[in-house]
């Protein structure tokens, strides 16, 4: 083929193969519409947190930066360089989420994963509480990921306001704030003081949060936020299973069984609570009072998620002695009437 | 003489290895249950240890310095730690340079094959 044979090609070719290359490039998955009309009612109408800081980032390094604006605007004393050892990544020149989350824990305060809706992050936005987001910046094959904290926004001019970069006062068009989010998968991440709930925070992602702070070691904040979430949902049974697991890993057995036959009391069916009394009841020399426990709940525990967990106790418990001490406490009624 | 203590040495250790400590039941921890409310493939164990030594070889393989990979691993939680495992390399943080290099031949090629560019002379 030579170059003369190409040149008379009609220039409809030319027009084709660019739609082409536009529709390979903008080839995103789009989850649903982005804003439902009517979504955004009932949010003040412009927000702004200005008394959020703002550190510039250096290069590639637009996490520790928008992690340092996200941790200082709850009161916590750190600086991006503080961060980078903890978040960024010399060899994908970026940081990974999973430890945005985990620096977070680090320092103590709770970190809240966003629903993944627009009006769910300007929600808590409107409550106080900066949202870091992830953003998927540049074309098809030359992508960029960025972190920036969502600040502000107004409804009326359909504008975002972020911390991004080197800007401090961002102002991005709420449709092309909305495609970079969308094409990062939506990641939206808060970091909340573990004594006070937003209100706008939901259950089971702010339990998400405690618990995690518990599993990594931060028991102080998770109590406190135990705590907070006991208050705010007082139906719920799971944090008192987990201001009963920090009394068991303060050694005290006397205060964890106090506190998980009150949760038992209230709520005969959980699984979790009743498998751990059995193991504090067995620690405290009363394998009776624990067998009692466990066969309360082990038809309930089957095939649950549980379910190996409650044959471990069941092993142990026939490991050990049969007799309780005079000190034992024994269910008067009958384990469970289903 | 000395390799008699040896041969007894070896002996015991062996012995050890055959009889593994009956495991302590554990307390439901506050997370598991969290997220046995959350998640609904409960049954698939988490294989923390493996997860563990695998996010440890990609952290050192990406950079992180050693002194600071047992601290970031130990701010992770189990499921964290598990997802970093098997999609570390998906995860968004950086360009991935395979998926660039292959957009970007197929841009090339398409281009060619409708007369927009003509870089493939060599391929009749």
């Amino acid at each position: 083929m030579s170059r003369g044979d190409r040149r008379g090609r009609p220039r409809r070719a030319r027009g084709a193969a660019f739609g082409l290359v536009l529709l390979v490039l903008g080839g995103c998955t789009v989850r649903g519409p982005l804003l439902e009309p009517g979504q955004l009612t009932g949010l003040p109408r412009r927000v702004e947190l200005e008394q959020t800081p703002f550190f510039r980032q250096r290069e590639y390094q637009c996490g520790p930066a928008a992690l340092a604006t996200l941790l200082a605007a709850g009161g916590v004393v750190v600086r991006p360089d503080d961060l980078v050892d903890e978040v960024y990544l010399p060899g994908r020149r970026g940081s990974l989420p999973a430890e945005m989350i985990a620096a977070t824990r680090n320092r103590g305060q709770l970190p809240y994963l966003v629903p993944e809706s627009l009006p769910d992050v300007l929600a808590l936005v409107a409550s106080g509480e900066p949202v870091l987001v992830l953003q998927k910046t540049g074309a098809g094959p030359w992508p960029g990921w960025h972190y920036a904290v969502v600040v502000g926004y107004d409804l009326d001019r359909e504008r975002v306001l972020l911390r991004s970069g080197s800007e401090s006062r961002l102002e991005l068009p709420l449709d092309r704030f909305l495609l970079t989010w969308e094409r990062a998968g939506r990641y939206a991440l808060a970091a909340l003081e573990p004594g006070a709930v937003p209100a706008p925070a939901e259950f089971s992602r702010y339990m998400a949060g405690a618990a995690g702070l518990e599993a990594v070691g931060q028991h102080e904040a998770a109590a406190r936020a135990y705590a907070a979430a006991a208050n705010r949902w007082p139906e719920q049974a799971l944090p008192h299973l987990g201001m009963a697991n920090l009394a068991y890993a303060r050694g005290d057995l006397a205060g964890a069984d106090r506190l998980l036959a009150s949760l038992i009391q209230r709520a005969p069916q959980e699984v979790a609570a009743r498998n751990n009394r059995a193991l504090v009841l067995l620690e405290m020399g009363c394998p009776q009072a624990a067998r009692q426990q466990l066969t309360a709940t082990e038809r309930l525990a089957v095939g649950g998620p549980f379910a190996a967990s409650l044959a471990g106790t069941r092993r142990q418990i026939d490991a050990n002695g049969s007799s309780d001490g005079p000190a034992c406490p024994h269910e008067v009624t009958a384990p469970l009437a289903q | 003489m000395r390799s008699r203590w040896i041969v007894a040495l070896l002996a015991i250790a062996l012995l050890n290895l055959g009889s593994p400590r009956i495991a302590q039941a554990q307390l439901i921890g506050t997370l598991q249950a969290v997220e046995a409310g959350t998640r609904a493939d409960h049954l698939a164990t988490v294989h923390s240890a493996l997860s563990r030594d695998q996010v440890r070889a990609q952290f050192a393989a990406l950079g992180v310095e050693p002194t600071k990979i047992e601290s970031r691993i130990a701010a992770l939680t189990d499921a964290e730690l598990q997802t970093l495992a098997e999609r570390m390399a998906d995860m968004p943080a950086g360009a991935d340079a395979l998926a660039v290099i292959g957009i970007v031949f197929l841009v090339l090629l398409i281009l060619e094959a409708v007369g927009v560019v003509d870089i493939f002379k060599k391929f009749p």
